[in-house]
């Protein structure tokens, strides 16, 4: 009756292998190819104008493009360890609260419901320095009396695109991670208690190995998305003022679609993938070996 | 010097209050067991030693200095815990060393107290092993070898013993015993197996519902319980009770069944017209002909076995008396059928009469 | 002396309670104004918005930017209606066919052994790591070659590749959470594998189910970058998009932006918190026991 040879696990997966390779592996096919010749969107048939190695070329040798390289893994660096670190000291926050945890917890999943171009309005609307709500308030409490140019001065800028991602991503953190401190058995905490450790020192060397699993999880799950990134920076400055904010994102956006290098940008985006994969593969083997330590693997 | 004094320590949880006012003197190098049935306040009472639980009335303090708000690191005690508690990510010499290794010792000192501790239970070829790859036995000395290695005012053993089986657990009472006798430090064990508290303890401390029942020697507690609950908790099997009333004389006792038997002598007259509970161990009830050799008094009922539990050295017969089952051993057995009635002789010194209404002991 | 040290230490206890008080007030603060913020907005008139110096204490709450937003065109409105219907067929549909895919493939992963499984876990879960902005460019090409550029088509297909690795990821925890022996005693019990799956193993699983598939409908209704490329017109443009909608060269409708922000809030609002124990046993369970 059975013809078919193939495995079932095959068989379950293959409607996930099918999509994906139509969607994402066939594509970036294409595009890998493109990156080798000089398309432009504007001149359909100029996908067939063989470049080799040209654009990359191009990028290797064009500064702003290593800037916004060097930005964007400064930006990530910098998002992902404050996320962690804030998203930690949250869930420490809230695990400590005895009393009305769940309410808690609900607001804490709060900015993970909000799309990130709405967080980007949202930020730049509070950054606003005419009429934000952040100008407002120093300026009602006396710190200041000038207008603070959030967005429009270079180093601000990058502070409040950083604000706003940071607000956005530290409650995947600071909710993986409470669910881990709600994993860690209760005896070795106690133990180290008993055995003369400080608050300190009970967190650093018990707590803290029991719940890194987790962190890698959010981290892993994080880098999978990290690119989002790209919607709050595209509404809050657009890659400006003068260019000190773009990301590698928004130049491949405006590249693509604003100036229809189409061959160049797929260039830049076949970087910004082996950015995201290197962030990716970095945090899944992460987790493994954190898993290992604690003999959770199989 | 390290005693421990509990004065009128209360702990309650919001309202409901689960220890109520404990007050309890442990001299240095006393080994004092807790036991009690689950629920009887007794690990909550270590935990409160440990500095684990706050305590929310009273006072605790050890060697002298009251502890009431001090955290568990600056009590010089050491805890052994049901679940081992070990740490997961550490080896076995890792888990051994962590307490000295968080005060900061110098590493020559870790090692050496390492290889102190691991001699005394036999751990050197696991030194390198994870938790996870021992056994429960092991893991029981590991968390053993972790407290030594601080060498503490006092330890904390929090049933340490209930998650082996049972050979395994008669093997580690012997080394607990064993410990004490090496390391001379004072003893503070938790547990709800009173064959474990008699074993090990140099004083008893049986608990129910937050209070302290009584406590003593083992052989105290065993020989002269002060209520019915004492009198069943310790022991094995438990003490047979059988509901009665003194006579007017105060020198009889008419069971619940009609069956008369005399009031022990040094007991005779004192209580008239009194409902009694009368109280004999299986060791005190015995079919005439398999008896050790009886005291002075004696009394000799009839019982019909309904059930036997052959040991090899002795059988134990379960009968009923006025209701109420009752549990007798024979010793140099022959094979006994139920159904069949026997003699049985009570050993009237060893018995015990309770007052029925608050079920302490009178004497 | 005595007295002395637990004086000290029931004082550092007090000031700790005090300080871990208010460090969590003022984090939720951080995490709630700005939300609140918006919503707020939304429903004052724009001069108060724009006051300056700021008016703090509204005076007063309005929907006229509601009103706006569905009234006319060219008055201040927008097809609101037409992007919260493209948003929810799109979103919803890709979930529907994402969950079914992901099932299939969470199940292989829980229940089967092959050889290079983790390798292919990895795999798929780095098709997903592909930024969307650099996907959207082939993706934009293919799509305009085979004509569903600006079509519920073309961005539910994107979506559902989106979704389905992160889905695989979810339904293998809950997968593996229900003891396989279930299954093999409904085998016994007479049950063919497919019977054995529909009857016990999903109905056990479905809470978590449900959960991923929340999560997926979720980053459809969020999602932005490869929207804006894939859509053109009403036809399938989604909320995400229609926001923008209120930015004209140099100047922003604060006030009708926050009111679109609230209707795209209120679903996800709703949604989340229905799953969100589901979701968070999910994740650390797929995660952790690997």
């Amino acid at each position: 009756m059975r013809r078919s040879k193939l495995p079932e696990w095959f068989v379950l997966l293959l409607p996930a292998f099918i999509i994906l390779a139509a969607v994402v592996l066939i594509p970036l096919v294409l595009s890998f190819y493109s990156s080798f010749t000089a398309y432009r969107l504007t001149r359909p048939d100029s996908i067939n104008n063989w470049i080799g190695f040209r654009n990359y070329v191009r990028l290797f040798e064009d500064a702003g493009f290593w800037w916004a390289f060097g930005r964007t893994v400064f930006l990530l660096t910098i998002a992902l360890n404050l996320e962690m670190l804030l998203g930690l000291g949250l869930a420490l926050l809230v695990n400590k609260v005895t009393w009305g945890q769940r309410g808690l917890r609900t607001i804490m999943m709060f900015p993970m419901m909000f799309s990130p171009v709405l967080v980007g309005f949202q930020f730049k609307f509070i950054f606003n320095d005419n009429i934000g709500l952040m100008n407002n308030a120093l300026q009602s409490l006396g710190l200041t009396d000038q207008a603070i140019p959030w967005l429009v001065d270079g180093g601000l800028a990058m502070f409040s695109i950083i604000f706003a991602e940071v607000w956005m991503s530290t409650s995947v953190f600071a909710i993986l991670i409470l669910a881990g401190l709600f994993a860690v058995p209760q005896d070795p905490l106690e133990a180290a208690k008993v055995d003369g450790c400080t608050p300190w020192q009970t967190f650093r060397h018990i707590t803290l190995p029991f719940i890194m699993p987790f962190i890698y999880i959010a981290l892993a799950i994080r880098s999978l998305d990290v690119a989002r990134a790209y919607d709050i920076v595209k509404i809050m400055t657009n890659g400006g003022p003068a260019n000190r904010t773009e990301l590698i994102w928004t130049q491949l956006a405006r590249t693509g679609y604003v100036d229809a290098k189409m061959g160049l940008a797929n260039a830049m985006g076949y970087i910004s993938i082996f950015l995201a994969i290197f962030f990716t593969v970095y945090f899944f083997r992460k987790l493994n070996a954190s898993r290992q330590i604690l003999g959770m693997a199989d | 010097m390290a005693n421990v004094k509990l004065k009128n320590v209360v702990k309650n949880y919001g309202s409901l209050e689960v220890v109520h006012g404990i007050n309890l003197d442990v001299d240095h190098n006393e080994f004092v067991v807790f036991v009690g049935p689950s629920g009887c306040g007794k690990s909550t009472t270590l935990r409160m030693i440990a500095g684990l639980e706050k305590i929310s009335g009273g006072e605790i303090s050890i060697g002298d200095r009251v502890v009431n708000e001090l955290p568990p690191r600056a009590r010089n005690i050491s805890m052994v815990f049901q679940n081992y508690a070990l740490y997961p990510h550490m080896t076995v010499r890792e888990n051994l060393g962590f307490t000295l290794r968080i005060a900061k010792k110098p590493q020559s000192e870790i090692d050496q107290a390492v290889a102190e501790a691991s001699a005394i239970l036999s751990l050197d070829p696991y030194l390198d092993r994870r938790p996870g790859e021992l056994s429960g036995g092991q893991r029981q000395r590991v968390a053993m070898g972790r407290a030594i290695v601080r060498h503490p005012d006092i330890f904390l053993f929090d049933e340490p013993l209930s998650n082996l089986d049972a050979k395994l657990r008669a093997q580690m009472r012997v080394e607990i015993k064993k410990l004490h006798q090496k390391v001379q430090t004072t003893i503070i064990y938790v547990t709800h197996d009173q064959v474990e508290a008699m074993t090990l303890a140099d004083r008893i401390v049986i608990m129910r519902d937050g209070y302290i029942e009584q406590q003593g020697t083992p052989l105290e507690v065993f020989e002269k319980p002060v209520n019915t609950f004492v009198a069943t908790f310790i022991g094995s099997p438990p003490m047979n009770l059988l509901h009665g009333r003194a006579d007017n004389s105060g020198k009889n006792i008419t069971l619940d069944d009609g069956v008369n038997v005399a009031m022990p002598s040094r007991l005779a007259g004192k209580y008239a017209d009194k409902d009694i509970i009368f109280g004999f161990r299986a060791d005190n009830i015995m079919p005439v002909g398999h008896t050790l050799p009886q005291g002075d008094e004696s009394v000799e009922i009839d019982m019909t076995v309904t059930l036997t539990e052959p040991l090899g050295a002795e059988t134990l017969l379960f009968g009923e008396i006025g209701g109420t089952q009752v549990q007798a051993k024979m010793l140099n057995p022959r094979i006994v059928k139920p159904g069949e009635k026997l003699t049985f002789q009570i050993d009237l010194e060893k018995c015990h009469v309770f007052d029925a209404q608050s079920e302490m002991v009178l004497d | 002396m005595a007295m002395d040290i637990n004086d000290k230490h029931r004082l550092k206890n007090r000031l700790l309670k005090a300080g871990h008080l208010i460090a969590l007030f003022i984090a939720m603060c951080i995490i709630c104004v700005p939300g609140l913020w918006v919503v707020v907005n939304s429903f004052r008139p724009t001069v108060e918005i724009m006051a300056k110096p700021p008016v703090w204490i509204p005076t007063e709450f309005n929907l006229d930017h509601y009103r706006a937003m569905f009234g006319a065109v060219g008055e201040g409105g927008i097809p609101v209606v037409r992007y919260f219907t493209n948003s929810l067929i799109i979103s919803v549909t890709s979930t529907l066919i994402a969950l079914l895919v992901g099932m299939a493939g969470g199940y292989a992963f829980a229940r089967y052994r092959f050889k290079g499984k983790a390798a292919i876990f990895v795999g798929m879960m780095l098709t997903r790591a592909v930024p969307g902005i650099a996907l959207s460019l082939p993706l934009f090409i293919v799509f305009a070659r085979v004509g569903i550029i600006d079509t519920h088509f073309g961005l539910i297909l994107a979506y559902v590749a989106m979704n389905v690795p992160f889905t695989i990821w979810l339904i293998d925890g809950f997968f593996r959470q229900v003891p396989k022996e279930l299954a093999e005693a409904a085998e016994i019990d007479g049950c063919t594998r497919w019977q054995a799956f529909w009857k016990v193993e999903f109905p056990v699983a479905k809470a978590g189910i449900a959960s991923a598939g929340i999560f997926a409908f979720l980053t459809s209704w969020n999602e932005y970058a490869l929207a804006s490329q894939l859509t053109r017109s009403v036809n399938s443009k989604t909320m995400p998009v229609g926001l923008l909608d209120f930015t004209s060269e140099f100047t922003l409708n604060w006030g009708g932006m926050s009111a679109l922000a609230v209707v795209m809030i209120i679903p996800a609002l709703i949604l989340t918190f229905i799953v969100q124990k589901h979701l968070i046993a999910g994740l650390t369970f797929g995660g952790v026991k690997g």
